[in-house]
């Protein structure tokens, strides 16, 4: 029998309660006076008195609550009021609840054994309402989840889950047709007719059929995901050959490897660090799962992330997050929004929560990230989760397995979770996108990852290990294939601890269940691993070993499931020949202004008009204040941020880069930063590209960061590679490459995501803006040296540093004007390596206070960001502006309003104290001295107008502050 | 001989590191304990000075924060922890988590293991909140560990999701009346603020952190730990930063030194 407990807060707000009424009010529904939420728990195998027990010692706190035991939610309602229509809503069976196990420990740790147990939501509306209407605002609200949460109807017999195996198929693909291979591979496997016949001439020549396993395993190997097939294939643009993405970004990367110790060939990038440790970096996307779940899209892109760091080499310590988004503007009206998509405004909450949930879990402090808005990521929107981690570098490298080496499975187990992950994430997105791949959506849970990352750690540290390899796309089947492509591979799934049983031997060796690990050892060093892994209540088992035979040989038991020739599983995969071809609207320049903002009837006319553009610019979603986001992400765990996302007097004046200090005792650092821009990179792709490279290392210098010391990471979010999103694909790949060879500096590793074009069933599509997004690591002698943004002194000078080019097009400033001409500011590449040493040395001797750099939002926001930290003003005066195009003596209001609405990347706005300091910092650059910080804080544009900096600040602050509070 | 500090860490602890690393530079020899080594009985709490109880979130925080391990704790180390407190110059410290910890297990603010007295609950504002705030050191409370502090207003950080301390008034009465508030919240003038951000849960009394009767065990919502170096000031750049966490460190390590 199950006893079931309900526990009601009764002292002090309730929160959940509360937060649902919020949103129901906003959606502008009234006739709910109020909604409580009660926690339910179910207990199996206990009697009444010991789960009374547990109500009383566990599951509730007297202080505060109150329990009832079996009793309906009718009776415990004592209210006066009208009877509430109440509605349970729980995860569905055999979706993991990370609760329970912790329930049955702390249940087991009281003397009580419990069979089974769950834990779930009731909530209480009350008002005059009927329960059908309660069902349809919950629908409305997105309240839950039909993935993985289902509303609670009837009381359940049993929470035991039981199931016999499922039996292992063989599908005979010798005896298709063309056709019948591509109804074979359409929404399950997503390979082309020429790889289907790939795999079908295999099985010919071997004659016999391959199993489910076998066909899932090619499948998940092959696929966009885990083959980068793009990347890799030969390109004919606009007729012309070129060489494979991947090769050129990777000749061109190996050419600066000073600081390289290990570049694609691990999990993440190695770059070498001091005292004989590197560190690491990896930036991912997670864009299928976050579209359809985005709270456990987002929680699983993180752990994955932070699993690429800790199996980088014998493993790496996760020591920062980052986190950057891609939506439709929040407001976008629901006609929009095409079938089949979820809202923005969800979505970004969801994220958000998602990513606070898991790396707060995990102690790996989120320092670092951004919001981007764009209407066409109504399509799907992008999460880019990054993760950086330090290594001893004597473990950076993983050791080449031996014949007899053990494969073990570490950490979490395997469920039915995530089950074609990798080729759904392959996959465009459709109106059924949400409902036929829900399998695809894995569950999170952070202590399992966090528990077993200190195990790998203290095994790395006693050296028992050989390598660790990440359980992520393509779980088993890619980790597993992956590291026996050389020796070859035996191994039993049927070893592998399973969450639930009922699953098919292809569903173990292809689940994504996440916080899993391959660990290959030495089968000397298994006992003592396995006390490690105890001792952190870590879940390890055998999985097989290296054989030497060349082959993936998988069974099930006796029963042989898989035995593949690893070739073939790694080389068989037909190299693809692409075509690219130029846009036409990308073919000729756009329509440029003569005159920069000259299209603007001259620009802001009076005070009033410039204070309304400036106010527009401010609360625009790429430029508003994102720091109640930031407030939810813990950023101070570990001790090692020395330099914070938000500092200056009031603390709310934003930073470029976070400086971190790994190693507590040691001054020695490092920065971390990114930069990209949907809007320019759709406009063009090549400058828009290089504009998102410089704005990344922009952000590293504009802290004191040496960009000789910097690496890379560059992450594609295209939408699917047709012709024309191939072309500009490749225009991006070359800026890439060409900015490498203008800084000297190395891409370390990156991923590509081609797959964000929507279809409708109305024949409509949508592209996301194609997005390359830039990331930077590098190193750093002294955090001390350093510096934050906000102005730190009164009548100190307020200098513009770096070539400014004219063109708007593009820039926020534009947006908000409903401006779509004009091209993408092209950034003067020779000049920018001496920007970057004068900022540099300036920052290090001290003479910089404080440092900005120039990105959306213009020069006025930089400035506008920097008046805030400082809680002071600026007094600029254009007058003595004698740039090439930019004559001080002669700016009219559209000169004025082209200069301060400028957004070109690799510009910086410093304080020094003095004009000379200014002249002898930048002797070699151009530079522009706009004027004095003043102690009145208002922004003074002499001729121009004057603006508030609190009343600039509410505004800017407003539209994430009314999201998330 | 240095003083040894145990930091004791269960599944889902993470500011443990920061925590040995803050007991190091204050002269503490610090050890990152497992709870399964205690409870194998290869790490013995009897070996140990301080016991540290570093933030993070044990088991998930899952039920309600903290409750998990104080429920392992109270069940399996009832006797020892008696034994421990009872030894003389011995120190408790719980920070976040594991100040959580603490107030679950009753050894705040009245030393009765298994009675909970008191609670930290969801901030008030319904979210987890990382920033750095302001708190009063409450000179009335006689603790060796704020030595030196007397009505100092200091910088700490907080990164929390459940800090509101309640009590019912009875209780809350008594531990005013004991002077057991070590710290509270405050506003820009230095007074006791249910401001918010500057009171960033809503906890009653503006309370920050308590401690016992004896003064010995000491539990806080912020993080000294990552406190110990000038740097750590999100305002090192502009202001005269002073670096508040550390001084608690050292001042439970002399304690026990029975240097104060």
């Amino acid at each position: 029998m199950i006893q079931k407990i309900r526990v009601q807060t009764i002292v002090g707000p309730d929160l959940k309660g509360n937060g649902i009424l919020n949103d129901i009010r906003r959606l502008g529904i009234k006739n709910i006076t109020r909604v409580s939420a009660i926690k339910v728990y179910r207990l199996e195998g206990v009697s009444e008195k010991e789960a009374k027990i547990l109500a009383e010692k566990l599951l509730s706190e007297s202080i505060n609550q109150r329990y009832t035991m079996n009793s309906t939610s009718e009776e415990s309602e004592s209210t006066s009021e009208v009877k509430p229509v109440t509605i349970e809503i729980g995860y569905k069976s055999g979706v993991m609840n990370p609760e329970v196990a912790s329930i049955t420990k702390a249940a087991s740790d009281l003397g009580i054994k419990l069979l089974a147990c769950d834990s779930s939501f009731e909530y209480a509306f009350y008002g005059n309402l009927k329960k059908e209407e309660v069902e349809k605002i919950i629908e409305k609200l997105k309240l839950y989840n039909p993935l993985i949460e289902h509303i609670v109807k009837d009381e359940p017999r049993t929470l035991i889950l039981k199931g016999q195996p499922g039996k292992t198929e063989t599908i005979s693909i010798r005896s298709l047709n063309d056709q019948e291979l591509l109804d074979l591979s359409k929404d399950r496997l997503f390979l082309n007719l020429e790889e289907m016949r790939k795999i079908q001439e295999y099985f010919v020549k071997e004659k016999r059929d391959p199993t489910d396993l076998e066909i899932e395993t090619l499948a998940q190997t092959w696929s966009e995901h885990s083959g980068h097939k793009t990347f890799k294939a030969e390109l004919l643009v606009d007729g012309k050959k070129k060489e494979p993405l991947i090769v050129r970004i990777k000749k061109e990367a190996l050419k600066y490897n000073k600081n390289i110790v290990s570049a694609f060939e691990d999990n993440s990038g190695v770059m070498d660090f001091y005292d004989g440790f590197g560190i690491c970096g990896k930036v991912e996307t997670h864009n299928a799962p976050s579209a359809i779940e985005p709270y456990g899209g987002a929680m699983t892109g993180s752990g994955g992330v932070f699993r690429d760091i800790a199996a980088t080499g014998k493993g790496a310590k996760n020591i920062a997050s980052t986190d950057i988004f891609c939506f439709a503007p929040i407001y976008l009206p629901a006609s929009q929004l095409p079938a089949g998509c979820l809202p923005p405004e969800y979505l970004l909450k969801r994220v958000v929560s998602g990513v606070r949930d898991y790396g707060n879990r995990m102690g790996i402090p989120t320092n670092n990230g951004s919001v981007h808005f764009h209407e066409r990521f109504r399509a799907r929107p992008t999460v880019i989760v990054g993760a950086y981690g330090i290594v001893p570098k004597k473990y950076a490298i993983k050791d080449k397995p031996e014949i007899n080496d053990l494969i073990i499975c570490a950490g979490g187990r395997t469920g039915r979770d995530g089950i074609h992950g990798a080729t759904f994430s392959s996959g465009e997105m459709t109106a059924d996108t949400y409902t036929i791949h829900s399998s695809a959506v894995q569950i999170g849970n952070a202590i399992e990852e966090k528990r077993m990352f200190d195990a790998l750690l203290e095994a790395r540290d006693q050296d028992l290990i050989r390598l660790v390899q990440d359980c992520g796309g393509g779980g088993f089947s890619s980790a597993i294939g992956e590291i026996g492509e050389t020796l070859g591979v035996t191994v039993d799934i049927k070893n592998a601890p399973l969450k639930y049983q009922g699953l098919a031997p292809w569903e173990i060796f292809l689940s994504e269940s996440q916080e899993r690990m391959i660990v290959v050892l030495d089968p000397k060093n298994l006992k003592a691993f396995e006390g490690i892994c105890r001792k952190y209540n870590v879940e390890s088992t055998v999985l097989g070993k290296f054989d030497g035979s060349k082959k993936l040989k998988v069974y099930f038991g006796k029963e042989i499931v898989g035995n593949l020739d690893m070739k073939f599983l790694h080389y068989g995969l037909p190299r693809r020949v692409l075509q690219a071809k130029q846009p036409a609207h990308l073919r000729g320049a756009r329509v440029t202004s003569e005159v920069a903002g000259g299209s603007l009837r001259g620009g802001p006319q009076n005070e009033k008009e410039w204070i309304e553009v400036l106010e527009k610019v401010l609360s625009h979603g790429n430029v508003c204040s994102k720091e109640p986001i930031v407030r939810l992400y813990d950023h101070s765990v570990q001790g090692t941020n020395d330099l914070q996302p938000y500092s200056g007097k009031n603390l709310d004046g934003p930073n470029d880069s976070p400086v971190l200090r790994p190693v507590l005792s040691k001054q020695y650092g490092m920065v971390i930063s990114h930069g990209l821009n949907p809007v320019l990179n759709n406009i063009d792709p090549y400058r828009g590209s290089i504009w998102a490279a410089t704005e990344a290392l922009s952000n590293f210098v504009a802290v004191g960061g040496d960009y000789k010391n910097a690496s890379l990471i560059n992450n594609y979010i295209w939408p699917f590679p047709d012709q024309e999103s191939l072309w500009s694909l490749d225009r991006s790949v070359d800026a890439v490459v060409d900015f490498m060879k203008i800084f000297k500096i190395p891409v370390i590793s990156g991923k590509d995501s081609l797959s964000s074009t929507y279809r409708g069933a109305d024949g409509s599509v949508i592209k996301i803006p194609p997005t390359l997004c830039i990331s930077v690591l590098g190193k750093i002698e002294d955090t001390r040296k350093t510096v934050t943004a906000d102005l730190k002194k009164v009548g100190s000078t307020i200098v513009l540093v770096g070539e400014m080019d004219k063109n708007l097009g593009g820039s926020v400033y534009h947006q908000v004007n409903n401006l779509e001409i004009g091209s993408v500011p092209r950034i003067d590449l020779k000049l920018l390596p001496k920007t970057f040493d004068a900022i540099y040395k300036g920052i290090r001797n001290g003479q910089i206070l404080s440092c900005h750099d120039v990105s959306e939002g213009g020069v006025i926001s930089t400035i506008f960001e920097m008046c805030v930290g400082g809680n002071c003003g600026v007094n600029i005066h254009l007058g003595g502006v004698t740039s090439s195009h930019l004559r001080g003596d002669r700016m009219g209001s559209s000169e004025v309003s082209g200069l301060l609405f400028n957004e070109t990347a690799g510009c910086f706005i410093v304080e020094v104290k003095d004009e000379k300091v200014a002249k002898q910092l930048f002797k070699n650059i151009p530079y522009i001295t706009l004027g004095k910080t003043q102690k009145a804080p208002v922004i003074d544009v002499k001729n121009f107008f004057s603006a508030e900096v609190p009343n600039l600040k509410k505004v800017w602050q407003k539209p994430m502050k009314e999201m998330f509070s | 001989m240095r003083t040894k500090v145990l930091v004791l860490k269960a599944d889902g602890t993470n500011r443990d590191e920061e925590m040995a690393y803050a007991f190091k530079i204050a002269g503490g020899d610090s050890k990152i304990v497992h709870v399964n080594q205690l409870r194998d009985g290869s790490v013995k709490l009897k070996d140990y000075q301080i016991l540290a109880l570093p933030g993070g979130f044990a088991y998930g925080d899952d039920i309600v924060s903290g409750k998990i391990l104080a429920i392992e704790l109270t069940s399996f180390f009832k006797e020892e922890l008696q034994k421990f407190i009872e030894r003389k110059n011995t120190a408790i410290l719980g920070v976040c988590n594991g100040f959580q910890v603490l107030v679950r297990t009753g050894l705040l603010p009245f030393r009765e293991i298994g009675k909970m007295r008191v609670s930290l609950t969801n901030n008030d504002s319904g979210h987890f909140e990382c920033r750095w705030i302001k708190v009063k050191v409450n000179n009335k409370n006689n603790s060796q560990f704020l030595k030196g502090m007397d009505n100092e207003i200091i910088w700490l950080p907080i990164a929390h999701g459940e800090g509101k301390f309640i009590a019912d008034e009875e209780i809350l009465k008594e531990i005013e009346d004991q002077n057991l508030v070590a710290f509270r919240y405050v506003d820009e003038n230095g007074n006791p603020t249910m401001e918010y951000p500057e009171n960033p849960n809503g906890s009653l009394n503006s309370i920050v952190g308590i401690t016992d009767t004896t003064g010995r065990i000491l539990g806080m919502m912020p993080h000294p730990e990552c406190f110990v170096r000038r740097e750590q000031h999100p305002n090192w750049r502009r202001d005269k930063v002073k670096v508040d966490g550390l001084p608690l460190f050292e001042n439970i390590v002399k304690f026990v030194k029975n240097e104060l």
